[in-house]
């Protein structure tokens, strides 16, 4: 493609389109997002000690990136794995 | 048993109403029976598009109400005798619908019909939701710009999450100079970004407009026209015939925005 980039517009506006598409499509609706919560948390549970209330579960967006953050205080590893 | 597709895109302003309008005259002209219904109730807009604005007599809200039935509704076309409008209803608002009766009225009508078209209106409310509630098909309309492909993207995730799977794209208003200047949008972006099977590429046409002012629909009064071109190949591509794109490069020397087909 021997377009200058700077006079393709398009290839601006697709840019643009791909990031703002996986911004929204990380968008869960509130009860889908307390399920991902919840199995987060049974699945740490089966390895660690931890204090649900203490847990902290976050969609982090930034311009470019998107990311799940999970914050999860551990009290102990468990000896048998449930 | 007919096939039940619903027109919508998020998106206002795309062309759904049109294309609902010319892609019904075009798969009657194939000989089918085809019934396009107005969900944008109480902002009715098909009734105009295809001229019967002086034959409406009931509506869709009509026959939910127990009012009238079904056949009284119906308006035929002026033109093709395989083809007809379920009005919508202008006095009503989207909560005054019932989709279950809805859903119930569209299932009676398809049973009688090759096709039933559903008209959806702009939004993911009540409204995009009684036109979707029925639908088992979808055709998603958008035009090549950022905002309209961010909805259409919104809505093909609703329409996934309640089991319609059968999802087409059509790419309205492409403009083949733009696209070939880099300054829009081209059809494999979109199509990569969204994840659909592509129907179709309606270009610009300025009959569009003149067959809008006369209440007139591409099939009868410009069929020569290369959005009518794009919209017999896209009935034959929807009735399953593998038909291959238009090139839309201009001949000659293309003016007013009339493209040739590349023979």
């Amino acid at each position: 493609m021997s377009v200058s980039r700077i006079g393709s517009t398009s290839s601006i506006a697709e840019e643009r389109l791909k990031i703002i598409l996986v911004q929204d499509r990380s968008m869960l609706p509130p009860t889908k997002f307390e399920h991902v919560k919840e199995d987060v948390i049974d699945t740490i549970g089966n390895y660690f000690e931890i204090n649900k209330a203490d847990i902290l579960l976050i969609i982090q967006r930034e311009s470019k990136k998107t990311a799940l953050e999970a914050i999860v205080p551990i009290l102990s590893v468990k000896r048998k794995i449930r | 048993m007919g096939r039940t597709i619903v027109v919508t895109a998020g998106k206002g302003g795309v062309g759904k109403t049109t294309i609902t309008a010319n892609l019904g005259a075009s798969l009657s002209k194939l000989g089918n029976k085809v019934v396009v219904v107005d969900m944008d109730i109480g902002l009715r807009n098909l009734d105009v598009v295809m001229g019967l604005e002086n034959r409406v007599v009931y509506n869709i809200m009509d026959i939910s109400d127990g009012k009238c039935k079904i056949n009284q509704a119906l308006v035929r076309d002026k033109h093709s005798p395989g083809l007809f409008l379920l009005p919508a209803s202008q006095i009503h608002t989207k909560d005054d619908i019932n989709i279950d009766k809805i859903v119930d009225i569209i299932s009676t009508i398809e049973s009688s019909f090759d096709y039933v078209l559903l008209d959806s209106p702009a939004g993911i409310e009540k409204g995009f939701e009684s036109a979707a509630a029925p639908a088992k098909e979808a055709l998603i309309i958008v035009t090549p710009d950022v905002s309209s492909v961010r909805d259409a993207d919104r809505v093909i995730g609703i329409l996934e999450n309640r089991g319609i799977l059968a999802i087409a794209l059509i790419v309205n208003r492409y403009d083949y100079g733009l696209v070939r200047r880099k300054k829009m949008l081209n059809t494999d972006s979109i199509v990569d970004i969204l994840g659909l099977d592509l129907i179709g590429m309606i270009p610009e046409d300025k009959m569009i407009i003149e067959s809008n002012n006369r209440g007139e629909l591409l099939a009868n009064y410009a069929n020569g026209s290369i959005a009518n071109k794009a919209f017999e190949n896209i009935s034959r591509r929807i009735e399953g015939e593998d038909i291959p794109f238009l090139n839309f490069k201009p001949q000659g020397k293309g003016f007013f925005g009339l493209f040739r087909r590349e023979e």
